[in-house]
């Protein structure tokens, strides 16, 4: 098992940067945080091209930072750079052979992914003997993936990678990812400013801000936190909620999930039957009433109770904290953030620790919820 | 110099150029190559000190820098010295002279279009590669290499054109002896001061349709070449 611990101290031009973190070595963990915040250096310095830095890696038991046995073309590490690169000279094919020739060792020993594999799952046929020259953005993209991935490697670092990419293939190349990772059981370490990538395949997350860590857990932890909302800004504010697939209907093309004992219907047949899936709520799609509206205005009528409630100085709005009712008495607890006018709150006479009613239209959930376990 | 005996002045002095220009290409790209490579991707703070002395023989006069290497490849000097003790023969006047000469004076044409090759390439092609598990030479001759086979190109052929044409340094440190340092340049000058402006025609002329036909080369492929953006 892989086992990645790092730890980076000193100036990096306008930067300070002290951080340490140990990373999971399973799933895939994201790296969030504004720009020039660290995220970058921390990949370059892993994949040793940072040499004025205090940096330690250790990674299952060997120390990486020493250079001079770790240089950069024998660490074990799979890196997509921000700016991915083909090389103009060789073909597509030949692009993904060079990675094969070098890691013949490697592959060897491990052979758990074939080439063909690849150029199936990325669709990589049609243009293999094409030169990079003459790729779209998104094709390119998917052959320096598959080129990071034949490495074989022990972590794969990805930096930004769908950020050139059209919505139709960013979903298509997320399962991928989440898919890949589940079936090689290799790790990935993935930026991204993308709070839809976020919630759709991140299972760990650490948020750093200014060369610092400031706060890491799950995704669906961190998601509502108020660390989290911090760097995202008010407004792009949401939670994650996990749910038990209950029903899908085929015909409307909803689906039904359990909130212990309580029900969502999102848009969508994400799952199968019983598995667990996450879906994200924006605060600011959400309703809130102190009492059962009669008329029912949206698909999705939740309980829960206000555990707290934040108003804005200088803004019209206040965002609330509700726990949701846990019908089925276990010890899961979800929240929910919700960002609401000043003048609503008030109106409406929301106070602390009253019983709620929330309503969420399932419009606005994320319809590309993936499914996590 | 026996076998030069056999043939006429200009035909040596031709014989000489391009001899001079082809060995100061090959010495230009074994030293040239890496200066241009440490320019483009290592050096920090010394940068613009090194390019300013690389830069330098495409400013000064040729007679400054050849007054200089007289004096450097003088018998008496640390260098001439080293010179006599390897070879027994004296460097300046000599054809290796001018080869040391003639690597100087061309450097900045081998360095300055490669390097800006390089530095088109970036640096994040050469990460690219090392991540990709090849070590630096392996990078060097497979990667790099290939991608800026056209600076390679161009540094050559400027270089070897820049070589044939020179003629101050060439005078000063090699004295023009025939058969053995005396090039197209200064032949065509010793013509045109015998007033024989017919031989002067012909070697000017040759040089003239000769440097027209490199230089021709150069562009027409490097028209080809399309400008990536990004």
């Amino acid at each position: 098992m892989s086992n990645l611990s790092v730890l980076l101290n000193g100036k990096i031009g306008n930067l300070f940067l002290n951080f340490e973190h140990h990373f999971k070595n399973d799933g895939i963990t994201i790296l969030y945080g504004p720009n020039g915040s660290g995220k970058t250096t921390i990949i370059s310095a892993l994949g040793g091209f940072i040499n004025n830095l205090e940096t330690r890696i250790l990674f299952n038991g060997n120390e990486l930072h020493d250079i001079d046995k770790y240089p950069p073309n024998k660490r074990p590490f799979g890196i997509m750079f921000q700016n991915p690169i083909l090389f103009e000279h060789l073909s597509v094919e030949e692009n993904l052979d060079f990675v094969i020739k070098r890691n013949q060792l490697n592959i060897q020993n491990k052979s758990l992914i074939s080439k063909n594999y690849l150029i199936n799952q990325l669709e990589l046929n049609s243009f293999l003997k094409r030169s990079p020259e003459n790729l779209s953005g998104g094709e390119k993209l998917r052959v320096v993936l598959a080129r990071t991935i034949l490495k074989n490697p022990n972590y794969l670092l990805l930096d930004e990678p769908m950020s050139d990419l059209d919505i139709k293939y960013k979903a298509k190349i997320l399962v991928f990812l989440k898919d890949f990772n589940k079936k090689f059981k290799i790790p990935i370490l993935y930026i991204t400013h993308s709070i839809e990538e976020i919630s759709q395949i991140g299972d760990q997350i650490v948020l750093i801000k200014n060369g610092r860590k400031i706060d890491s857990g799950s995704v669906s932890n961190i998601l509502n936190r108020s660390s989290f909302v911090d760097l995202t800004g008010k407004f792009e504010s949401s939670s994650i909620l996990e749910g038990i697939v209950s029903r899908h209907d085929k015909n409307l093309h909803i689906t039904t999930l359990d909130l212990n004992g309580q029900k969502l219907v999102v848009p969508g047949l994400p799952g199968n039957l019983n598995d667990i899936v996450r879906v994200r709520v924006r605060s600011r799609d959400i309703l809130l009433s102190s009492s059962r509206l009669k008329a029912q205005i949206t698909e999705n009528e939740l309980q829960g109770f206000i555990s707290s409630i934040e108003i804005e100085k200088n803004s019209a709005f206040s965002e609330l904290v509700i726990v949701l009712k846990n019908f089925k008495n276990n010890r899961k607890k979800q929240k929910l953030r919700a960002r609401i006018t000043t003048y609503n709150l008030k109106n409406k006479k929301l106070l602390l620790h009253d019983n709620v009613f929330v309503y969420v239209s399932s419009v606005s959930i994320d319809r590309q919820a993936y499914q996590s376990k | 110099m026996d076998i030069y005996h056999h043939l006429g002045s200009d035909f040596i002095a031709i014989l000489i150029t391009l001899k001079l220009a082809i060995v100061t290409c090959f010495f230009l790209a074994l030293i040239g190559t890496p200066l241009a490579y440490f320019l483009a991707f290592k050096s920090k703070k010394t940068k613009p000190f090194i390019e300013t002395i690389v830069t330098l023989p495409l400013v000064l006069p040729p007679t400054v820098i050849g007054f200089y290497l007289i004096i450097f490849f003088s018998p008496e000097a640390v260098l001439g010295k080293i010179f006599i003790i390897l070879t027994g023969e004296q460097l300046i006047f000599s054809f290796y002279g001018l080869v040391l000469a003639s690597i100087i004076y061309a450097l900045p044409f081998w360095v300055q279009p490669l390097q800006a090759s390089f530095e088109k390439i970036g640096r994040d092609t050469i990460r690219t590669s090392y991540s990709l598990g090849a070590g630096p030479l392996d990078t060097f001759f497979n990667v790099i290499i290939p991608l800026c086979k056209r600076g390679f190109f161009t540094s050559l052929i400027i270089s070897f054109a820049h070589t044939l044409g020179e003629f101050g340094i060439v005078l000063m440190v090699g004295g023009g002896i025939h058969g053995k340092t005396k090039v197209i340049a200064i032949s065509i000058y010793d013509h045109v001061e015998q007033l024989s402006f017919g031989k002067a025609h012909i070697l000017a002329g040759g040089m003239l349709i000769l440097s027209f036909i490199i230089l021709l080369i150069l562009f027409y492929f490097n028209k080809k070449t399309v400008v990536r953006v990004k």
